[in-house]
């Protein structure tokens, strides 16, 4: 990987592209656009490309049949652009292997800060996790299902959850038996949505710990460190 | 015989219809032959009683009656006959008439009928032919005349009583021609019926949006053409919903797109503050196009129905909320498990309780679980709304607030989507002004 990422960007609109990509420039990244699915391929081949910013609704082949493409030919990393109502595209695109997304109409910021969490958890880790925000995990008789960001109990009886809750427990639960500092879990759970989370992480856990600990006073599965952080102590099996 | 209420299907009421003007046919039948019975009977019996009564009374004014069994009409000293109910005046008033023509002049009149049994005493003696006629008229008339100062002349003749036996006739008569008549009746009735029934089956079941199975063309022809109607109508609906929600699909994109590309765009405005007012109003915007969407689709929800805890749901939904800074608790409720469309739920209560933050500047939020439904209040200090103006406020785009800016007026969609979700879940949206200021919304679920 060089020093500037190469990023290839792949929408159909121009309006969005041509000033995305004037953007991300801006903000270091060496930037190649094209507007389809077959000059992508085209790109794609040329070029050493790091991460590909997709769009899901293009005229042609669509941004899905273009990432499940990626995913069997290459290691690069991909990030949707999708629109709300095309949730069930954005839950297949992750099942795909997309390594995220972001949803239309999004801050060019936000999309900055994903691409840079995604080139950094690949420049360290050295494997790519692989799509890391899709299918379900299961703890402790919880199964948390990513797609539609829902807790089911054992029952089958879904515990919604507000996106505080939703963002903590998604992180503690893709880290399992790691200890998390408050720290760490902000960065984390800010690199989502950064307005809709800047309450203590201590009153987070409580309310999850409320929702989903036999006796939240002792509790059995995010447990407190002492003088670090929180871990989750269950076993967590990928469903 | 006529029922309190006419039954209220199409065939009951054709055979209720049917059998009383078959009824009222029957009676005046009846009526028009029970008149000519008693023309008969007045030519047959009454006419030649009178004539016998007047002559015999004749002879015995003019002194030539003579006492003869063999004549009907008998002279007795005293009335021989107990005067009763029976009588009848028509007998009576004819003799009286009839003596009174001849210039006689006669005391009472007194008639009477008896019925005639056939192991009556009386008949042992008579003719078999004669017995048999007796019998068949069944009844006899008795006449006593006082002829003052002279006695009573006293006639008996045979009375038919004819009138039993058209009343067993009547019924017969009736009881064939309702089975005759109302078998078939019932018949095309029940043809007409059922498939007019299947089809009042097939219109309840109607759901926009979903392919339904045509309903079966049966029946006599006008019914069929109003049930291929229907089919059409249905095919007709379902095409134009296809066509709005392709519509809708490609509004959605061709607004979202450019506002996709002015949300990048902003990013180069030096101003901050500038950068994130334009930002808060192209999500304002982004999330205004998100509930016309919705409402749009809601005919045709895509989210399942799934066992939902209701006070979780609730909970989120209110710390998403506080977390935002705004003023809104929740009185912690017990675990209550429900089946409905989660996302679509959360909506209903955020859009609830979005508007008594906007308005009331927060919300009280309660569950409060009843027997038979669930209530979800969202209660708050605002202004409240006119009571004439609370029904207005579930139409779409209506904004009682012209006046102010879209900080606080919001476009209206809110309620009106909050209300078309609570509606498909089998539930209500109820609108109250507190007793001390401010405005209780609630929703209430079937449980």
């Amino acid at each position: 990987m060089s020093d500037t990422p190469h990023l290839l960007l792949v929408d159909d609109e121009r309006s969005i592209r041509e000033p995305l990509a004037q953007y991300l420039t801006k903000q270091g990244f060496r930037v190649t656009q094209c507007g389809d699915a077959e000059s992508a391929r085209a790109r794609l081949n040329a070029y050493s490309i790091d991460l590909v910013i997709l769009d899901i609704m293009m005229p042609g082949e669509d941004g899905l049949s273009l990432c499940r493409h990626i995913r069997a030919t290459s290691e690069t990393p991909v990030i949707l652009l999708t629109a709300k109502s095309e949730e069930t595209d954005r839950i297949i695109g992750l099942e795909m292997g997309a390594d995220d997304y972001v949803v239309k109409p999004f801050s060019p910021r936000e999309l900055a800060a994903r691409i840079k969490v995604v080139l950094r958890r690949l420049s360290a880790g050295g494997t790519r996790q692989h799509a890391p925000e899709s299918g379900s995990f299961s703890f402790a008789g919880w199964v948390l299902k990513t797609g539609e960001r829902a807790l089911v109990d054992r029952e089958g009886v879904s515990v919604p959850l507000s996106t505080g809750e939703y963002s903590l427990l998604h992180a503690l639960v893709t880290r399992p038996r790691q200890v998390l500092t408050r720290d760490q879990l902000l960065d984390i759970t800010q690199g989502r949505e950064a307005a809709a989370f800047d309450r203590a992480i201590d009153n987070q856990v409580s309310r999850l710990r409320k929702k989903i600990e036999n006796d939240p006073k002792n509790p059995a599965i995010i447990k407190t460190v002492w003088g670090g952080g929180y871990t989750l102590s269950a076993e967590v099996t990928r469903l | 015989m006529i029922p309190r209420r006419l039954p209220g299907s199409l065939p009951g009421q054709i055979a209720v219809l049917v059998a009383i003007a078959l009824f009222v046919a029957q009676a005046i039948n009846f009526t028009m032959l029970l008149r000519e019975r008693q023309q008969v009977r007045f030519a047959e019996i009454i006419a030649p009683s009178v004539t016998r009564v007047v002559d015999a009374a004749e002879r015995l004014t003019s002194g030539r009656f003579q006492r003869d069994r063999r004549t009907r009409v008998q002279l007795e000293p005293r009335n021989p006959i107990d005067p009763s109910a029976r009588h009848r005046s028509d007998v009576e008033t004819a003799i009286r008439q009839g003596l009174s023509d001849a210039g006689l002049s006669a005391g009472a009149i007194i008639t009477r009928i008896d019925d005639v049994s056939p192991d009556d005493p009386r008949l042992k003696n008579l003719s078999a032919a004669r017995k048999q006629r007796i019998v068949r008229r069944g009844g006899e008339l008795h006449i006593a005349v006082e002829m003052p100062g002279r006695g009573w002349l006293v006639l008996h003749a045979p009375w038919p009583r004819t009138e039993r036996g058209l009343i067993f006739q009547l019924l017969l008569q009736t009881l064939i021609l309702y089975i005759v008549v109302l078998v078939p009746v019932l018949w095309a009735g029940h043809r007409i019926a059922r498939p007019l029934n299947g089809l009042a089956q097939a219109a309840r079941h109607f759901r926009p949006g979903e392919p339904a199975e045509p309903v079966e063309e049966a029946g006599p022809s006008d019914v069929r053409a109003v049930i291929a109607a229907f089919n059409a109508l249905s095919l007709r609906v379902n095409a134009m919903i296809d066509e709005k929600d392709k519509m809708l699909g490609a509004i959605g994109h061709d607004l979202r797109t450019p506002l996709a590309a002015l949300r990048v765009r902003i990013e180069s405005v030096e101003d901050d503050e500038d950068r994130a007012k334009m930002a808060d109003t192209i999500d304002e915007m982004n999330r205004t196009l998100d509930d016309i969407l919705s409402l749009a689709r809601l005919g045709r929800p895509s989210e399942p129905a799934t066992d939902v805890d209701m006070a979780a749901l609730i909970d989120a939904v209110v710390d998403d909320f506080q977390d935002l800074g705004a003023n809104v608790a929740f009185e912690e409720a017990a675990r209550l498990t429900m089946h409905l469309r989660p996302s679509l739920m959360r909506r209903a209560v955020r859009n609830l309780i979005e508007n008594a933050v906007k308005y009331g500047g927060g919300a009280q939020v309660r569950l409060v679980p009843e027997a038979r439904a669930v209530r979800i209040e969202v209660a708050d200090r605002g202004p409240g709304i006119a009571p004439d103006q609370i029904a207005l406020v579930f139409d779409p785009f209506t904004r009682l607030e012209t006046s102010r800016n879209r900080e606080t007026g919001g476009i209206g969609l809110g309620l009106a989507l909050a209300r078309a979700i609570v509606r498909e879940a089998g539930g209500e949206i109820t609108l109250a002004n507190r007793d001390r200021g401010g405005l209780t919304a609630t929703i209430t679920l079937p449980r």
